[in-house]
């Protein structure tokens, strides 16, 4: 059931099926410590990511490159999180500009206070990048 | 404090790590260390890494693939023009920065 509700989520947010795969694949071949870690970072990402489904590949395929590289070195699993790991996979996330509905949200903030405040041209066809 | 200086390294990181990068190229696990040896022991490599990912997309850097004898290979990141201009910009502000601390600690006293 848990895959079932995944599917779904994944078809949304991942886009392609096959660098999703290739993605899957690579993480299964990973040590179980850093493959369990990298599926927690997953299970965020998918709650709380809010790229469009090309970024959210990009992100995926950058934390791959990042553990596959760390279980080489073997490099310990709290060396490359760090104390918080909200604050790391947050880092990561940071990267890529929003999409969806966050995205909308942040150009209807800006827009909307731009008139408000009688801005001359309001802002708002930009996206604000964080 | 150990709160602080997280909340505070959040905005100077991104130069720190291109200071390290001037000096010459270097991979994610070395940029790590050299921070650890300069003192910043706190610093994650997973941090490192996703600054580094964002200096490859504003074109700060320039990045070379390089065969590693274990694993996947190496992103090797060297500073380019664009990356020292905004190291440069670093610096001005943060001298700019310390000085108005600086006076706000003397007038504290």
């Amino acid at each position: 059931m848990y895959d079932e509700n995944k599917r779904g989520l994944i078809a949304k947010v991942i886009g392609p099926k096959r660098q999703w795969r290739e993605y899957r694949a690579r993480v299964r071949r990973l040590p179980d410590n850093y493959r369990a870690t990298v599926e927690a970072i997953e299970r965020y990402l998918m709650h709380f990511g809010s790229m469009d489904g090309n970024n959210a590949t990009a992100l995926f395929e950058d934390v791959a490159d990042l553990f596959e590289a760390a279980a080489a070195d073997g490099t310990p699993i709290r060396a490359i999180v760090g104390d918080d790991p909200v604050e790391f996979v947050e880092a990561l996330i940071r990267n890529y500009d929003a999409g969806g509905y966050v995205a909308r949200e942040r150009a209807r903030l800006t827009r909307a206070i731009g008139l408000a405040a009688g801005d001359a041209s309001p802002a708002g066809d930009d996206e604000p990048s964080r | 404090m150990g709160k602080q200086i997280t909340e505070m390294l959040k905005g100077t990181l991104e130069g720190i790590v291109l200071a390290i990068l001037s000096a010459r190229p270097a991979y994610g696990y070395e940029i790590t260390a050299r921070l650890r040896e300069q003192g910043f022991t706190d610093i994650a490599e997973g941090t490192v890494y996703a600054l580094l990912i964002r200096f490859e997309q504003k074109g700060l850097v320039d990045v070379q693939k390089v065969a590693s004898d274990k694993g996947p290979p190496r992103k090797v990141y060297s500073l380019n023009a664009q990356g020292r201009d905004y190291l440069d910009e670093f610096w001005k502000t943060w001298v700019f920065l310390a000085d108005r601390l600086a006076r706000l600690h003397e007038g504290g006293k």
